[in-house]
């Protein structure tokens, strides 16, 4: 597993089901991305990588209820596994680190 | 809102889209569209939609769904090919005839597909073959354009030197002459000399195994052998770069090997065991710069990117330029790749050749497996009561159709797959019968991977094709009305079937009308008159020093009582030296361009060959002595030439005037297929410079041919000493002329009897089965009082049916093809239509023979026996 890396939108989409937790399907992450990155993201695109997602083991899924909106069809939940969970914090400390390495500019006297 | 969903979207969606995402996917569009109306509104919502909902058709959704084996898994395949072995077993005599009719039709198949993929690769070998083309010649004559591919020495380098496209351009020639090669104490004569320029191995794939392809013929006095005339003259010693001399007439030639090829393929069109440089002519006997002389194949190569019908439009005058407008034939180019198989030019046009043959042959193959196929659809369904409850139980245990079809689909892959095991064998074993035939060398490449996937693809679609009938049929049964015991009779169904034994049994005859038809042209080609006497004449080539010792050498035949009388001609009386349309005569019409063959003889032709004088006298060197310009004419040269008293009448050719002296009955010196051309028999004065290449010898009928052999061969031994003994009968050289219409005798008769047979033993199912179904009829009807006759007459009447549909609808095909394959013939029998009534009969016959015998054990059966159990 440690071989496994994520892609950009693949590291969005996990992190989006960590972040929606027991709203988070389909086109409520599409939704929310929209919103909040002002990003256009298909909705087929979103599946597609949460199911590959699901594949890899860093999610896994549940039906949920059906709404009126959505014409009595149930929700597919995706919850956030402890691999993938590890595999976000994994991500993310690799990213600060890099970061570090970065040469910022000296703001400290300001 | 629901409505106002674009509902055929959400089906495409339910199609494709797996079944277990199916409803949350859904679930999100909708949510989505929703949300949508209320953003964007309806319009631009539904939009939407359907672009989110096709943006799901991508591989990421569409393979993930658990694919159509789902309701058919994989476990169950096991069960349907025990199923189907276990039935195979309990009927084996309908197992046998499925299996044995697909066998036969699959063995006939394979073989005539192995010689067709054959017949297709003849030269496609070469690396640069879609550059390469042969230069043909076109002229109008009588107003039709005649088109041949025999071209002027000049030509080649002409090309080459004037046309900017030509990237080379070579000669290639076989000279009838005969060779002696000697390498120490080997001595090998060969009658055809290859003579080629030395681009010709750098043109063309012929791979050397030692040599340089550039340089190999780049030297007069060198030489290229195949790997094969290598061994035979040097052995298992080296070759390449020994010296060998080849002596032809009087002269002793040196030749240096430098160059070893491998031994030609069997799929080319060239035939050649040496390659001689034509530099080694050139430089002795000068350059042949004539444009009328044709005398040789020219091949070119053309440069990439360059198309050849613009070059030949530029090429079309060139022998027309280059004789000042004397010569008006065209030249032409076409490509190598169509020369085995399209190279039949009919009014200048390329209107097939042999492609034709193959067309046909193809065809028939695929016929073969297709009534084989159609036994198979027969027996099937002509089973299917027997098979109807084993339908219906399955179905009441769950199983869908679709497994069923599988099912069946598995036992005629099954039979399909013992068919093509068993045909394989007997392709293997009957493999060198049919090379003999076809004169091929076709092999079954059990290495070839490539082979093994075609032939496992070939009887899987074969199983598919004899089974998907039976198969959807069959699984339609209604369980319901089945286990009630509803008797499944439907119309549709027998005339299909009949439509089958229809198209099986036309077959068939067409066939045996062919098989019968080509026998008889053959018998009568056979029969024909070839206006000499073939038994007891030998011919020998002029070689050595025969040519000098000649009068010794016939004085010492004749003295010694071995021969009759002895001739010397210019070629055998079985083929063809040369012809002219050039031939001068009193009263000759100047549009008269018939051509006419000239055959040198020194004189007695008709004591040595038994040519019949019909009119004045032989030529007789010792009595006339002017005899040297004498000419003797056949008929058919008497009547072209109009000549109401032929003797005494001056014909002149190559600037000499022949006196006639004879006419001769008409004898078959080129093809038997044809009407006798006019030949003249001209006198020794044309034979002075080496013309006369051939000995024929009248052998003594007193003393048997092995005597007569060994004195003449002690007397060759004495006059030529330095070369072989070998002589040829020309009644084995004549009845060679009839090989092509005999391989075609045999070959049709070999499949016309496999369809037949194939076709007599599905009717033996079809009968059984028929009888099984109606065993109680029967009974009731003998208890009624019916008598065994009457039966067979009720039940074999209902069988043939079909058959003489058959032979009614396809003897009209059949007449067409036979008439248009005599069409070919010149000398040909009338096509009666008795032919085909006899085909019809004997067809009729034997499929009542095959029919009346199950009836017959049907009917004896005493009634009782069928009439006690239900």
């Amino acid at each position: 597993m440690a071989k496994e890396y994520l892609g950009e939108f693949e590291e969005l989409i996990l992190t989006m089901v960590a972040a929606l937790q027991e709203d988070a399907y389909g086109a409520a992450i599409s939704e929310e991305i929209e919103t909040r990155l002002k990003r256009e993201v298909n909705l087929s695109a979103v599946h597609v990588t949460l199911y590959r997602l699901e594949d890899k083991g860093l999610i896994k899924s549940s039906l949920g209820g059906g709404t009126n909106e959505r014409g009595g069809r149930r929700k597919r939940i995706f919850t956030i596994t402890s691999a993938g969970m590890a595999m976000l914090r994994a991500m993310k400390e690799a990213r600060i680190d890099l970061w570090k390495l970065v040469p910022q500019l000296k703001m400290t006297g300001i | 809102m629901n409505e106002q969903l674009p509902k055929w979207m959400l089906k495409f969606l339910k199609w494709f889209c797996p079944e277990h995402l199916y409803e949350e996917i859904e679930g999100d569009l909708i949510q989505k569209f929703n949300r949508d109306v209320k953003a964007f509104g309806d319009s631009s919502a539904k939009r939407r939609l359907v672009l989110n909902s096709i943006r799901f058709f991508r591989p990421g959704i569409i393979l993930r769904n658990k694919y159509v084996l789902t309701p058919m898994p994989f476990y169950m395949l096991a069960n349907y090919f025990k199923i189907a072995l276990r039935i195979m077993l309990r009927n084996k005599g309908y197992s046998a005839i499925n299996i044995f009719g697909l066998a036969f039709g699959m063995t006939g198949a394979i073989l005539l597909g192995l010689w067709i993929s054959r017949e297709f690769s003849y030269d496609q070998f070469h690396a640069d073959k879609e550059r390469i083309y042969k230069a043909w010649n076109r002229t109008k004559a009588q107003g039709e354009w005649q088109c041949w591919d025999i071209t002027p020495r000049v030509l080649a380098p002409t090309l080459v030197s004037d046309f900017s496209s030509v990237e080379s351009a070579v000669s290639l020639s076989y000279y009838n002459d005969s060779y002696l090669f000697s390498v120490g104490d080997v001595h090998i004569m060969k009658n055809n000399a290859s003579f080629a320029d030395p681009e010709f191995l750098t043109m063309f794939s012929f791979p050397l195994i030692k040599g340089d392809a550039k340089k190999a013929l780049g030297n007069a006095n060198s030489i290229v052998l195949t790997e094969g005339f290598a061994h035979k003259l040097f052995g298992d010693k080296e070759a390449f770069g020994e010296s060998l001399t080849i002596s032809q007439a009087e002269y002793d030639i040196p030749f240096t090997v430098t160059g070893i090829l491998k031994d030609l393929p069997s799929n080319t069109d060239f035939h050649f065991e040496f390659l001689i440089p034509w530099q080694f002519i050139e430089s002795n006997y000068g350059k042949d710069t004539e444009w009328n002389n044709n005398s040789v194949s020219s091949y070119v190569k053309i440069k990439e990117g360059i198309s050849f019908e613009t070059l030949n439009r530029e090429i079309k005058d060139i022998k027309k330029k280059n004789t000042k407008g004397s010569d008006e034939t065209e030249i032409f180019l076409y490509p190598i790749t169509k020369m085995h198989l399209y190279s039949r030019f009919e009014n200048g046009v390329a209107v097939g050749g042999r492609i034709e043959i193959m067309r046909m042959l193809g065809i028939l193959g695929v016929c073969l497996v297709v009534i084989a196929c159609i036994n198979f659809i027969n027996l099937s369904t002509a089973r299917a009561a027997r098979r109807s409850k084993e339908v219906a139980v399955r179905k009441v245990t769950g199983a869908f159709r679709y497994s069923l079809i599988v099912q069946f689909l598995c036992e005629s892959v099954l039979v399909a797959f013992g068919a093509g095991v068993i045909s394989l064998f007997a392709v293997y074993l009957a493999l060198p019968f049919f090379n003999t035939l076809v004169q091929q060398q076709l092999e079954l490449n059990f290495s070839d991977y490539a082979f093994w996937v075609f032939a496992v693809a070939a009887i899987v679609f074969i199983g598919l094709m004899a089974g998907s009938y039976p198969a959807f049929y069959l699984s339609s049964f209604q369980p319901v009305r089945i286990l009630k015991g509803v008797p499944i009779v439907s119309n549709s169904r027998n005339v299909f079937r009949s439509l089958l034994v229809i198209f099986q049994f036309g077959f068939a005859l067409t066939l045996i009308t062919s098989t019968v038809v080509i026998y008889q042209q053959t018998a009568y080609l056979q029969n024909r008159e070839s206006g000499y006497a073939k038994n007891n004449l030998v011919y020998q080539l002029m070689t050595g020093d025969l040519i000098k010792n000649f009068q010794a050498y016939k004085n010492e035949l004749i003295e010694s009582g071995v021969a009759v009388s002895v001739t010397r001609t210019s070629s055998p009386i079985t083929e063809r030296l040369s012809n002219t349309s050039g031939m001068k005569w009193n009263g000759k019409d100047p549009e008269n361009k018939s051509e006419v063959e000239r055959f040198y003889v020194d004189e007695n032709i008709s004591a040595t060959a038994g040519v019949k004088i019909l009119k004045g006298r032989d030529m007789n060197l010792g009595k006339y002595p002017s005899d040297s310009t004498a000419v003797l004419l056949n008929e058919s040269a008497v009547n072209m030439m109009g000549f109401k008293e032929p003797l005494g009448e001056i014909i002149e050719d190559n600037g000499i005037p022949w006196h006639v002296v004879g006419v001769v009955q008409d004898f078959i010196l080129t093809s038997p297929y044809k009407k006798v051309e006019p030949i003249v028999l001209l006198g020794s004065k044309g034979g002075d410079n080496g013309m006369f290449g051939v000995i024929h010898i009248r052998l003594n009928p007193e003393q048997t041919t092995k005597m007569n052999l060994a004195t003449i061969a002690k007397a060759f031994s004495k006059y030529n000493p330095d070369y072989p003994f070998e002589y040829h009968f020309v009644d084995v050289e004549y009845a060679r002329k009839f090989a092509n219409v005999k391989a075609t005798l045999t070959i049709t008769s070999l499949f016309s009897g496999i369809a037949i047979f194939i076709g007599c033993l599905g009717l033996l199912g079809l009968s059984t089965y028929m009888i099984e179904a109606r065993v109680k009829e029967i009974g009731i009807r003998k208890v009624m009082g019916g008598s065994v006759f009457n039966i067979i007459r009720l039940l074999s009447g209902h069988s043939l049916k079909p058959i003489v549909w058959g032979i009614l609808i396809f003897s009209p095909g059949a007449w067409w093809a036979m008439n248009w394959w005599l069409q070919s013939f010149e000398y040909r029998i009338s096509f009666s239509v008795w032919v085909i009534v006899a085909a019809a009969a004997s067809i009729l016959l034997l499929a009542l023979l095959t029919i009346t015998l199950q009836i017959y054990k049907a009917a004896r059966v005493n009634p009782i026996k069928s009439l006690r159990t239900e």
